[in-house]
Formats: C-alpha cells, sequence, structure tokens
C-alpha cells in the first residue's frame, strides 16, 4: 500500500525526471569537455596511421628498394611499385604509387618494410580538390617524408621497443 | 464510409533511426505495422569472398569493418578460427589483452548502443555522455594500434604489440595553456593500464548516471517496456543470441558456456531479464557494462604484474620481431615470407565463436591446405535479430519500430558482410 | 613385375624398383623432402644435405637424393631425427647466407627461403661474421652474386652435364670454396640462361630484367619459342602487360626443362626503340604517321590495282595464319608470286620438293640415335635443342655423329668424324660418303648418281663415315639450314637422299626460324597452295621476286636487307613496296612506301608448326605496342577490302581451322626422289671462298634488336671475318683487327678472328648481320683486305 502510495508521489512530483535534471544540470555549470577543433587537439599515439610518407636516410638517400613486401601485403591493393636497376647497380623504385582511395590503413605496409621507408606518419587532415590527387606519387611521399621526418624519427624511436 | 486502404511505407534507407542502410518495407494499417520486411544487401562489400582471395593475415583489416563498433571483437572470432585449425599457441598475456580489449570493445559498442538507441526514443543528452566515454576508450585503441577504430590489431598467435607504456599528452598550444594541458593529461601520465584504470574507475558513475537519466524514466519507460517482448522459446527458435537471448531470460554467454581465452580465470555475472521487452534487453546492456568494466579491472591486475610475449614466438605464423630481422637471416626469411605469401593452415574446416558485443559471432573457415582460405563464412548476430524484424514489429505502432530497431542493436556491416 | 620391392615411407608402403632413388620414389608418392642440389635431370651430388631422411638400421640419417631404395626399407622424413638433422643443415646454410631478400630478384620463389620456412629454424643463433664473396661478371645474361650460393654445384653440374661447356666450377675448399668461371670471363654457352631456373638461391639471376619484377606479380602465359624450328614450350611471364622474362615450359618431348638463351631473352626486342607503333606512309621521299584506316585504304588501292603483278615474300617466323592468310591474300589477287625461302638461292628442284621438309622423326628419338650425319649445319647456333639431343645420343648411346659442314669444331660432344669446307667441298664431300657407302652396302647408286659422282675421290675418313652410317641400327642423315643456300642445293638433297636410302636413314630436313615447315603447309610458296597442293602456273620464287620486277611488293615481317642475301636492287624493281613489320629497319627507312605495324612474336595468337609436324598453337601474352595489330587480323582486313566474302575470320582460331582441315590428309615423307639438273660436280670457287650463315643471335629482326643477346660473347664472336691462322698468314692479314671484304660490288669491314675450325680455303663471313648488309650471295668467292 504505501509502496504504492510512494509511485503514485514519485510519479506525480516528476522525481525521476527531475533527478535526471540534476544530471544534466551539474554537467552544465562543469568545465566542457569539448575540443575545439581544429585549433585545439586531441593526444596522437606514435603508433597512428595516417598519411603515408616515404623516409630518407640521413645522407638523403631514399630508404625504398623496391623490395615489393608491402606491394604485396597491401591487402587493398593501393600500393603499385614499378622499379629497376638505377646506374649506380642499386635497386631502386621508378614508381611508387598509393591510391589513398583504395588503402584502408590497416598499417601493413609500414610493418612489412624491412628498412623503415614506407611509414604512416600521424597526419590525418588532408583533402583533394581534384580528380587523381588521391594517387600519391613517390615525390609526394617523399617529400612528406622529408616534411614530418623529425616527428616521424622521434614516433618510431618511440615504438622501436614495441615491434 | 470512406475506402480505408492499408499504406505500405518505406522506411529508409536513407532514415538516420535506420541505423545505417537499413531499409524497412512496412505494412500499415494506419499506424499499426502489419507486416515488416527489411531488406538487406545495400553495404554488402563481398568481405567473404574478398578473403578467399588474400593471405590469412591481409582479411584481418577487413574484419574490423563487418561490425564497425565493435571491431576487435570481429577480429578476434577470424584469428581464433585461424588459430583454432593451425593449432598454434597464444601466450597467457596476448590472450589477457585481448579480453581485455574484447570488453572495451563491449562497452565501446554498448555506449554506441545506448547513444543512438536513446536518442531515436527521444534522449539526446545520452548521446553526448556515450561518446563523451567512448572517446577514452578510442584513445585506448589508438594507444594499442595505431587507429581509434579499424585497428587490425589481433594477429593469429596473440596482438601485434604490447602495451605501451606511455600514453600520449595533449600539447600545449595558442588556445591551450600549460596548466590546462596539464589538468587534460592528469590521467595520461603513465602507461595505457593507468590510464584504463583511471577509466575503470570512474565508468561505474557513468553508468550510474545514464541509468539515472534512463533507467525510471517515464519516457523512456513507456516507449520501450512491452515493446517488442519475445519469448525465451522464440528467442531461441529465432537464433537469438547475446543481449536480445539473455533479454529473454535464457542464461547463455559463450564466454560462461564455451569459454576461450581467460574468460575461464576472470569473475564476472551474466545479466538476464525476464520479460524479453526492449526495457529488458535495456536493463542486461547496461549491467552488462558494468561487467565488462569489472573484467577490465581484473585484466589490468593481471597485466601489470605478468610482462612477457604477446605474440607467439613461432615465427612460421607470427613474423619475427624487428631487431630479429635486421641481423638475423632466419628472421629475414620468414618476414619476408609471411608479408608475401603468409602461411599456410592444414586442410580441414573450423568453426569458432565468440560472445560478440551483440551476440555470437561466429567464422566458419575451410582450408584446403593453401595460404589463403577456401571459403571463410561469418555468422553475424546481427543477421538473426533483424530477420526478426517482422515477427517483433507485428502489431506495434510506428514510432516503435525505431526502438526495436534500436533494441536489437543494428549494424549493417555486420549484416551485410 | 615381379622384381618390385616394397619401401616404407612415413608408414606408407610404396611398391617401386629396385636401385631408384628415394628422393624420386617420394616425390612420386607426394612425400615432400626438401632439396637443394638434387635435380632430377643432373647427377646426384648429394654436397647440400639438406634431404638427410631417417632409415632404419642406418646409424646416421642418409641423404634420400644418393640412397637407393631397397627390399623392405623403412624410412622416416619427418621423425625427430630427421627433422633435427634437417634443422641443423638449414641452419648452416644460412649462416654465411646474406641478408639480401629484400633486393634479391629471386626472393618469392626462392628455394632457400621456402625450405627454410618449411623446415628450418625460426631464429638464429649465428652472431659472427659473415662470409662475402667478390662478385664476378658473366655476361650481359646473367647477374650474379656469389655471396648468396649455397653450393649446391646444380650450374657447375648444367655446365658439365647439360651445356657441355665445363664453365662454371666450384675452386676453394669449405668456407673458401667459391662458384665461378675458372678464369674471368664471360659465359659463351648457347643454353647459359639455364642456371637461372637451375640456381635455387638469388646467386644466379637474369641480368635483362634485373630488379623490375617479383615472382608474385607475375602471370604466366604458354608460348612457343620463335626462332628455331624445334619450337620450344616457354612460360612467358607477364606484369601490367608487359613481358618480363621467358622461361622453359616443361615439355619432355620437345625441349625437356630447358631453353637456349636466343628463346629466353629475345623477348627485350619487343620494348626495343625500333618498335613500329603507327602506320606510315611515304610523302614526298620521308615517312609520314597516318591512321589505320588510311593505311589500309591505301594498301588495298594499291594492291586492287596491281592485280596479278603483285609479288609477296614472308617471314618464316611468321604464324601459320599469316602464312595461310598472305598467300590466300596473294592468290586472291591473281598472282602466285608468293614466297618465305629467303635464304635458298637453287629451286631447280622444287617441283619434287618435300611438301613439308620435316625432320623425319621425333625429336625425343634423336637420342636413341646410334649414328648421325649432319650436312651442312651448325645445330649449336641454329637448333641448339636438337644439338643437345644430339648430344645425349652421344653420351648415352654413344653414338655416331659426323658432320658435314662449313666450320669444324661446333660441337660440345665427341664426333665420329668431322668435314669443313666451301659449299661446293661440302658436295664433293657428300658425293664421296655416297659413293663409299655404295661400297660397304651393296646398294649401287642410281645410274645418274654414279655419272655425276664418278671423279670424286674417297677418302679413308668418307670410308669411315660411310661404315659407321652402314654400321649402325638406328641412323638419321640431318640436313642443316645452311645448306638452303647452297647453289647445288638440288644435288645436296639428291646425294642425302642417296644417303639415307643406302644406310637405311631417316632424312631430316631443319628449316630456319619457327615456321618454315608450316609455311610450307599453308602455302606460302610460288608452285605450292595450301595443303602442298601444286598450282598450275608456279609464280616467282624467291630469287625472282627480289630481282623482278612488279607493282607492288608486300613483305611480311620480312626484312629483305639482312634475311635474304640478295636483295640490293629491290627499290628499282617495284613501283611500290608495302611492309608489314614490327619493327623499323633499314629496308623500312629506304624502301618502304607504306608500312603497316605488326604485333610482335608474344603479342600475338597464332600457330607454329614444329620440325617434327607438330601444330602448336599459342594466345598472345600482352596487348600489342601503340597501334600495331596481329598480322592476321591485317591480312584479313586487307581482304575484306579487297574480296569481301573470303575473309570473314572472327579470330585466328577460324583460321587455323581452315587450314587444318586443308591439311587433313598431308602425308609426310622427305624421300621424294629430287633429281637435280647437275651433269657434275661443282668446282671451286675462287681463291678464298664465303662460308657462313647468320650469327647465332642476327637469325631474324626480334634477336638483332634484342641488346642483351647482342651483347654477349657468342655473338660478337660470331660478328667477325674468322679464318684459321695459316690462311691469315697466306692473306698478310695475321695480326691486323679489321679486314675488308669485299664480294662482288659490295664491301663489309669487320674485325678478324683466328680459329682452326675454320677451313683452309675459306672465311667464315656471317650474313644478316648490318655490318655485311652490301656483301651478296652466302657462298661464292670473295677478296680479304687489310684496313689501313
Amino acid at each position: 500500500m504505501l509502496a504504492k502510495i510512494n509511485l503514485y508521489l514519485k510519479s506525480f512530483l516528476f522525481l525521476e525526471l527531475l533527478k535526471g535534471l540534476s544530471v544534466t544540470g551539474r554537467y552544465f555549470f562543469r568545465r566542457k569537455f569539448t575540443i575545439q577543433y581544429p585549433e585545439q587537439k586531441t593526444p596522437i599515439s606514435p603508433r597512428f596511421r595516417g598519411l603515408h610518407a616515404l623516409r630518407r636516410y640521413a645522407n638523403g638517400e631514399e630508404r625504398c628498394i623496391a623490395c615489393k613486401l608491402c606491394e604485396a601485403v597491401c591487402p587493398a591493393l593501393a600500393i603499385t611499385i614499378e622499379s629497376e636497376q638505377r646506374e649506380d647497380g642499386s635497386r631502386r623504385t621508378t614508381r611508387y604509387d598509393i591510391d589513398l582511395f583504395k588503402c584502408i590503413y590497416c598499417g601493413f605496409c609500414e610493418e612489412a618494410c624491412p628498412v623503415d621507408s614506407i611509414v604512416e606518419t600521424n597526419v590525418f587532415e588532408y583533402h583533394f580538390e581534384n580528380r587523381g590527387e588521391n594517387i600519391m606519387t613517390k615525390e609526394k611521399l617523399l617529400e612528406i617524408g622529408d616534411r614530418y621526418e623529425a616527428q616521424l624519427a622521434a614516433d618510431k624511436a618511440a615504438d622501436a621497443p614495441y615491434r | 464510409m470512406p475506402d480505408i486502404k492499408n499504406y505500405t511505407l518505406n522506411f529508409g534507407p536513407q532514415h538516420p533511426a535506420a541505423h545505417g542502410v537499413l531499409r524497412l518495407v512496412l505494412e500499415m494499417d494506419g499506424e499499426v505495422i502489419e507486416r515488416a520486411d527489411p531488406h538487406i544487401g545495400l553495404l554488402h562489400r563481398g568481405t567473404e569472398k574478398l578473403a578467399e582471395t588474400k593471405p590469412y593475415n591481409q582479411t584481418i583489416g577487413y574484419m574490423d569493418r563487418l561490425d564497425y563498433v565493435s571491431m576487435m571483437c570481429n577480429e578476434h572470432g577470424y584469428v581464433l578460427a585461424i588459430e583454432k585449425l593451425l593449432g598454434v599457441e597464444i601466450p597467457e598475456r596476448a590472450q589477457y589483452i585481448r579480453v581485455m580489449f574484447d570488453e572495451i570493445t563491449r562497452i565501446l559498442n554498448h555506449l554506441m548502443w545506448i547513444g543512438t538507441h536513446a536518442l531515436d526514443v527521444g534522449a539526446m543528452t545520452m548521446f553526448l555522455y556515450a561518446f563523451r566515454e567512448r572517446e577514452d576508450l578510442m584513445d585506448m585503441y589508438e594507444a594499442v594500434s595505431g587507429a581509434r577504430m579499424h585497428a587490425a590489431y589481433y594477429r593469429p598467435g596473440g596482438v601485434a604489440r604490447d602495451l605501451p607504456e606511455t600514453m600520449p599528452q595533449y600539447l600545449e598550444s595558442r588556445w591551450r595553456s600549460k596548466k590546462e594541458a596539464d589538468r587534460l593529461n592528469q590521467n595520461r601520465q603513465g602507461s595505457l593500464l593507468d590510464f584504463a584504470e583511471d577509466f575503470v574507475r570512474r565508468f561505474p558513475g557513468y553508468v550510474d548516471e545514464y541509468e539515472t537519466l534512463l533507467t525510471d524514466n517515464r519516457i523512456w519507460k513507456q516507449r520501450t517496456v512491452d515493446i517488442g517482448v519475445v519469448s525465451p522459446e522464440r528467442a531461441y527458435q529465432l537464433g537469438f543470441t547475446g543481449p536480445m537471448l539473455r533479454g529473454s531470460g535464457v542464461e547463455w554467454d559463450i564466454r560462461k558456456k564455451q569459454p576461450y581465452e581467460v574468460y575461464d580465470r576472470v569473475d564476472f555475472d551474466i545479466p538476464v531479464g525476464t520479460n524479453g521487452d526492449c526495457y529488458d534487453r535495456y536493463l542486461v546492456r547496461i549491467e552488462e557494462m558494468r561487467q565488462s568494466n569489472h573484467i577490465i579491472k581484473q585484466c589490468i591486475d593481471w597485466l601489470r604484474g605478468n610482462p612477457g610475449l604477446v605474440l607467439t614466438d613461432n615465427h612460421k605464423v607470427a613474423p619475427p620481431r624487428r631487431e630479429e630481422i635486421k641481423a638475423d637471416m632466419e628472421g629475414l626469411i620468414h618476414h619476408f615470407k609471411l608479408f608475401t605469401e603468409g602461411y599456410t593452415l592444414p586442410p580441414g574446416e573450423v568453426y569458432t565463436a565468440i560472445e560478440h558485443p551483440k551476440g555470437e559471432f561466429g567464422v566458419y573457415l575451410i582450408s584446403d591446405g593453401a595460404n589463403k582460405p577456401y571459403r571463410v563464412k561469418v555468422r553475424a548476430p546481427g543477421f538473426a535479430h533483424l530477420s526478426s524484424m517482422n515477427e517483433m514489429a507485428q502489431g506495434h505502432m510506428l514510432a516503435d519500430v525505431v526502438a526495436i530497431i534500436g533494441t536489437q542493436d543494428i549494424v549493417f556491416g555486420e549484416i551485410d558482410r | 613385375m615381379s622384381d618390385n620391392i616394397k619401401v616404407t615411407i612415413n608408414g606408407q608402403e610404396i611398391e617401386t624398383q629396385p636401385g631408384r632413388l628415394l628422393i624420386d620414389v617420394a616425390d612420386e608418392n607426394d612425400i615432400v623432402i626438401p632439396r637443394f642440389c638434387y635435380h632430377k635431370r643432373l647427377s646426384v651430388a648429394a654436397s647440400c644435405r639438406m634431404c638427410l631422411v631417417e632409415v632404419e638400421r642406418a646409424p646416421k640419417p642418409m641423404p634420400a637424393c644418393a640412397t637407393q631404395c631397397m627390399d623392405g626399407m623403412v624410412v622416416q622424413t619427418r621423425s625427430q631425427k630427421a627433422i633435427a638433422a634437417q634443422k641443423a643443415t638449414m641452419e648452416f646454410l644460412l649462416i654465411n647466407h646474406p641478408l639480401d631478400c629484400p633486393i634479391c630478384d629471386q626472393g618469392g620463389e626462392c628455394e632457400l627461403q621456402d625450405v627454410a620456412m618449411g623446415f628450418g629454424d625460426g631464429v638464429s643463433r649465428y652472431t659472427e661474421q659473415k662470409r662475402v664473396v667478390m662478385d664476378k661478371n658473366i655476361g650481359p645474361l646473367i647477374a650474379t652474386d656469389f655471396t648468396r650460393c649455397i653450393h649446391c654445384t646444380r650450374c657447375v653440374r648444367f655446365g658439365d652435364e647439360i651445356a657441355g661447356m665445363p664453365e662454371l666450377g666450384a675452386t676453394g675448399r669449405g668456407e673458401h670454396m667459391e662458384i665461378g668461371t675458372y678464369i674471368e670471363k664471360s659465359i659463351v654457352s648457347e643454353l647459359s640462361g639455364n642456371v637461372i631456373d637451375i640456381c635455387p638461391v638469388g646467386a644466379l639471376t637474369a641480368r635483362p630484367s634485373r630488379y623490375t619484377a617479383r615472382p608474385w606479380e607475375l602471370t604466366r602465359h604458354a608460348g612457343v619459342s620463335a626462332h628455331d624450328c624445334v619450337g620450344s614450350n616457354t612460360w612467358v611471364h607477364t606484369r601490367h602487360n608487359d613481358v618480363i622474362r621467358v622461361v622453359p615450359r616443361e615439355n619432355e618431348s620437345i625441349n625437356e626443362s630447358w631453353i637456349s638463351d636466343r628463346d629466353r631473352f629475345s623477348y627485350t626486342a619487343i620494348k626495343s626503340e625500333q618498335r613500329l607503333t603507327q602506320p606510315l606512309m611515304r610523302e614526298n621521299g620521308d615517312l609520314k604517321p597516318v591512321d589505320w584506316e588510311t593505311a589500309l585504304n591505301a594498301a588495298a588501292a594499291k594492291l586492287n590495282e596491281a592485280g596479278g603483278s603483285v609479288a609477296t615474300l614472308v617471314s618464316p617466323q611468321a604464324t601459320l595464319e599469316e602464312h595461310y592468310l598472305a598467300q590466300k591474300l596473294t592468290r586472291a589477287l591473281g598472282s602466285s608470286n608468293i614466297d618465305h625461302r629467303l635464304t635458298q638461292v637453287d629451286f631447280s628442284a622444287q617441283q619434287n620438293a618435300p611438301v613439308m621438309p620435316w625432320l623425319g622423326r621425333s625429336l625425343a628419338s634423336l637420342e636413341t640415335l646410334d649414328a648421325a650425319l649432319i650436312v651442312a649445319g651448325s645445330l649449336r647456333y641454329q637448333q641448339p635443342m636438337l644439338s643437345h639431343r644430339l648430344r645425349k645420343a652421344v653420351l648415352k648411346n654413344n653414338a655416331a655423329i659426323s658432320s658435314i659442314g662449313h666450320v669444324a669444331g661446333q660441337y660440345n660432344f665427341d664426333m665420329h668424324s668431322e668435314l669443313a669446307g666451301s659449299a661446293s667441298r661440302v658436295i664433293h664431300d657428300l658425293a664421296s660418303i655416297a659413293s663409299a657407302l655404295a661400297g660397304v652396302s651393296g646398294k649401287a647408286l642410281s645410274p645418274r648418281l654414279a655419272k655425276v659422282t664418278a671423279d670424286c675421290e674417297v677418302s679413308d675418313q668418307h670410308r669411315a663415315i660411310a661404315s659407321s652410317l652402314a654400321k649402325a641400327a638406328n641412323v638419321a642423315i640431318i640436313v642443316g639450314t645452311d645448306a638452303l643456300p647452297n647453289p647445288q642445293l638440288a644435288l645436296l638433297q639428291e646425294l642425302c637422299e642417296a644417303i639415307a636410302v643406302a644406310a637405311e636413314a631417316t632424312l631430316g630436313y631443319l628449316s630456319v626460324s619457327a615456321n618454315s615447315a608450316g609455311a610450307c603447309l599453308a602455302g606460302a610458296l610460288p608452285h605450292r597452295a595450301a595443303a602442298g597442293v601444286a598450282v598450275d602456273a608456279p609464280g616467282e620464287n624467291a630469287g625472282e621476286i627480289l630481282s623482278a620486277r612488279h607493282k607492288v611488293l608486300l613483305t611480311f615481317a620480312a626484312n629483305p636487307l639482312l634475311d635474304a642475301p640478295e636483295a640490293g636492287s629491290l627499290a628499282d624493281n617495284n613501283d611500290s613496296i608495302i611492309a608489314i613489320s614490327s619493327f623499323d629497319n633499314d629496308f623500312i627507312r629506304r624502301q618502304a612506301d607504306l608500312v603497316l605495324p605488326l604485333a610482335a612474336v608474344v603479342e600475338s595468337s597464332g600457330s607454329y608448326v614444329n620440325v617434327e609436324g607438330l601444330w602448336q598453337s599459342f594466345n598472345g601474352c600482352v596487348h600489342s605496342r601503340g597501334e600495331s595489330r596481329q598480322g592476321w587480323k591485317i591480312l584479313a582486313a586487307l581482304g575484306q577490302v579487297l574480296c569481301p566474302d573470303e575473309f570473314t575470320y572472327s579470330d585466328s582460331l577460324a583460321v587455323r581451322n581452315e587450314l587444318k582441315t586443308l591439311c587433313s590428309d598431308v602425308e609426310l615423307h622427305n624421300l621424294c626422289g629430287i633429281q637435280s639438273k647437275a651433269g657434275g660436280l661443282p668446282q671451286a670457287d675462287g681463291k678464298i671462298e664465303k662460308v657462313g650463315c647468320s650469327p647465332i643471335y642476327a637469325c631474324d629482326d626480334m634477336t638483332r634488336l634484342s641488346a642483351p643477346l647482342q651483347k654477349t660473347p657468342l655473338m660478337q664472336l660470331q660478328s667477325a671475318v674468322i679464318m684459321n691462322r695459316q690462311m691469315a698468314e697466306d692473306a698478310k692479314l695475321l695480326g691486323c683487327d679489321q679486314v675488308q671484304v669485299t664480294q662482288d660490288k659490295g664491301t663489309a669491314v669487320l674485325p678478324l678472328h683466328i680459329d682452326e675450325g675454320v677451313p683452309a680455303g675459306c672465311a667464315w663471313v656471317p650474313s644478316g648481320v648490318d655490318a655485311v648488309r652490301d656483301l651478296s650471295a652466302a657462298y661464292g668467292k670473295i677478296k680479304l683486305e687489310k684496313v689501313s
């Protein structure tokens, strides 16, 4: 009997709604969780898999030796490599294309690379304005690698103990 | 008397409450559903067929994209099938990591579910709170795998990499003072485990808040109680699994009944409902979040005290560590072969199932001895659940269809595959 | 069989014959035993120790490749002991192997990788310094990296046993063992490329395709090699519509597991800069690109106008379908002036010549020969795989192989007897052997031949050859392709027939390029239509076509300037020349008025008929380059414009089937009773006579344009004037690098080599290379001068 009255009272007084409102009300006056993107950014892990890059050695020589492991392991067949013997006799790519529309960012290329050449940077903000820009050519990838080399080196060093 | 006709209503596939690309053809008598006919296939990507053309490991990334709100659990079902046929041993630490991330994934999934379900039914705020918590969980995803969603973290033989000892930090910037950054970084000072523990400590409080907002809320109850009732017998017959089955009062959980990994070593309970309506399923999932939180806590404690391998050192299956490939011929050859041809599975067939956040996620795999599967069949829980749409919606109002879609926790990635 | 024995491998009871190798028996029963040094076509070395298996009651693991099966033997290939032995071997093999996989072309098809994956350990325990071996340059075809070598000695055994040139060998012992050419030099074998295939690691790889592709990227297409009449089966490996390499396709009855370097590397030409990729038309003296429609219409108009005054020269390398359509088109225009016999000079006996000159027996049966006579052929350089079969006959049966040719000392097996001389000398020798044989066998020569051979001298050597042929049971007379330019071809054939009859031997004719035999069947002959049906009014033969005047000369895939010896005055003779060709060459640049670009060999579908009469069809492996088109399509298109009802083919198969039906009752026989018009033996011609043929890599445009083949030492060697020391001294040429050759009005300047194989009174001068374009017939008198 008492429970019934209790229930009636509760229902009549909108008690459960008021309790809910108190939760939202508390948050209303709390500090905001919102991150003001793009000015502010969330932390990015050194393992992050973003835009691709090709790295160079410190002496400016490209790392890639055209072993094609990344091409073979790519589940989405996004990588296309053509290679030949360079004049100095070394094995090099003449073409290294990544189709960013095909890429699924699984990071297998990075894992496969025996010389840490193809890497994924922590850049996730990029866009294309024209058809065909989704193909990252060797030149573009090397340029990205040059631009983010410091960050890349730090990230690889941070993650080295786990790989 | 004017002629009264039944309406046939096309619901979706672009409807915001359709959770993706569900197209429902509803035959209505006024506002009452007479028949609900779900149409599928709009998100079909041929994952199973694709898997037949790729070495085993390359399909892991596609598994993420089946049920794209419980990524690692999908991977888990797949790698488990490979491991079972291969007979490879998984390091204990990897098993604990997998269990921990399975449960993190379960919370991720349930948060997504509760957010959208409540939003569909009319409770906007839940969505914001759920996504606030998801942010922390996704940070954990990113910290271990490098991706916030499509992790590709589980590998046959263990997991890709060990848990990191540091968490990425918020950086000071023009818009964020040092003090502000420090405040945000408070729980990021230690390892991933510290970060997770902090979350585990906070999370029950959050769940309490959700319950304050919903459990007794009269609108929520009006929209969910006695909606989409499924009897335990029917639930069996319809092939329900997971919370859908437990909501109908059947105590069935693969983690308990056929324990895999280390689920037999962690303590948790299976919540069950009594009425089999949307409200009970809501309560079951809320409790599951609390249980998952409990499991995560136990995993954290174990993982702290037990460093070790996270990927099998059987290099016929798992590639060697990077330093090994730089100086070690065997290492280099195995690396090369694993990343090009992969490994072969002995001929045979295998079915493995895991307790996925949505139910029983099974992978049936046939190998003909090659380095690619002969056939992969994914048993997606959502498919069985969606099939019951007609039965669950019949006799209900149009607005209840939205609640039923919500309670079924439909994700089209896994249904259409 | 009663003498069968039983062995048990891994619990599986297997019945086999005694003395068979364990590894062979295991292979037949799908039991995998790892191996490196064992190769089914090479001798057993048992040097790699990878195939160690456990044999019951044997104290130590035994190498399966060197253990013979015995009754009741119980073998375990995967027992603990066997696995331990295999793992240990693998570990030792990898100790000194460099970490090259990512840059090694073998990666992905490397037996070392596969076996390490399947049978080796996952981690290395070796931390010390690895061995490094200096690289050696062994020529433009094979790239070496001997640090990767695991000393299986397959290449060494290949050189010894198959190629017959012990060029590679192992020096040093233990860790210091190195494989290499004994003296730093390039490999000069015509089969050298096969070591690339048999090398289990990346120590020997193909240089032309170096670093260009990975095996898993390649799609393979079945092909048939296009450069000799053997018709070796190949796999053409392509990637992204690009031919990457050509490797042998195993065919026990044709090429076993091998192919010649020419078949392997000639594909490099299809990417050469001289490929024609669009139709060209001459305007104001220059060739200008035009579109196909214009070109086809112009060609059709010219042909239509010319009518019966059309002459067609078809390369013997063209496919059966192309030959058939070319003759159909020519004959549809009312002309029978079509020929493919570009090198032939003497056509006097063509009416009696075999419908399809062929080997007279199967290729594989050459291995079982007891004796053979090779007439005017350098098989090693012209049909390398055929020479290999004869070599096997010598090694296996101790066959007595004799040769009458122009150059001695070419063969890599022991010859019974070798005679060399000028074109007329060959006829003399044949006549002597024929009369000697008549004496030995008791079968008298025909009165006509008896008269012709009356005054020939029979030496002991002739008698020896004759008796070797008469004594042996299984004999073949093989007429090589050097006979074709012989001015006395008819007499040569007549003598060979007589010898074959007297020795009860098979008579075999080898033919130039891949499809001479097919060309004869298809009717690309002036006197015979398809299936060898004689025509009422024979047209002009190749020699006449080259010298007579026509309104239109149509050349198909032929480069008369180089392929035919006497083509100097072509342009003046013809109003108009239409050339269908894959490659740009001097002939096209100077003389063609209309050029239709032709798909190259691997780009086209079609069929070849090889020297044993086998029809082998193939599909195009890549799209034809640029706007070039397949030959049968071009000819069918021309045909459709000219006579629309007769050229309605949907694909090359339809053409082939039409011809196949026509040829259903063609019978092959080589003994046709050829009678020459010669009244006596020919006289020697001049003080120094020219002998020679196309060098090994100048037999067609494709090989001529293959850069790696041109750089080989073999090609360098054969692109020179070759004389013996005495001759050079007599001509006062000894010591000079370059000599000038004068024949008729033409001159050529070539380097001079000294080789004792070239007989006295002769100088070897190549044909078919650019440098000798101005010289004429393959045989004849020449003048040699020092170049100051």
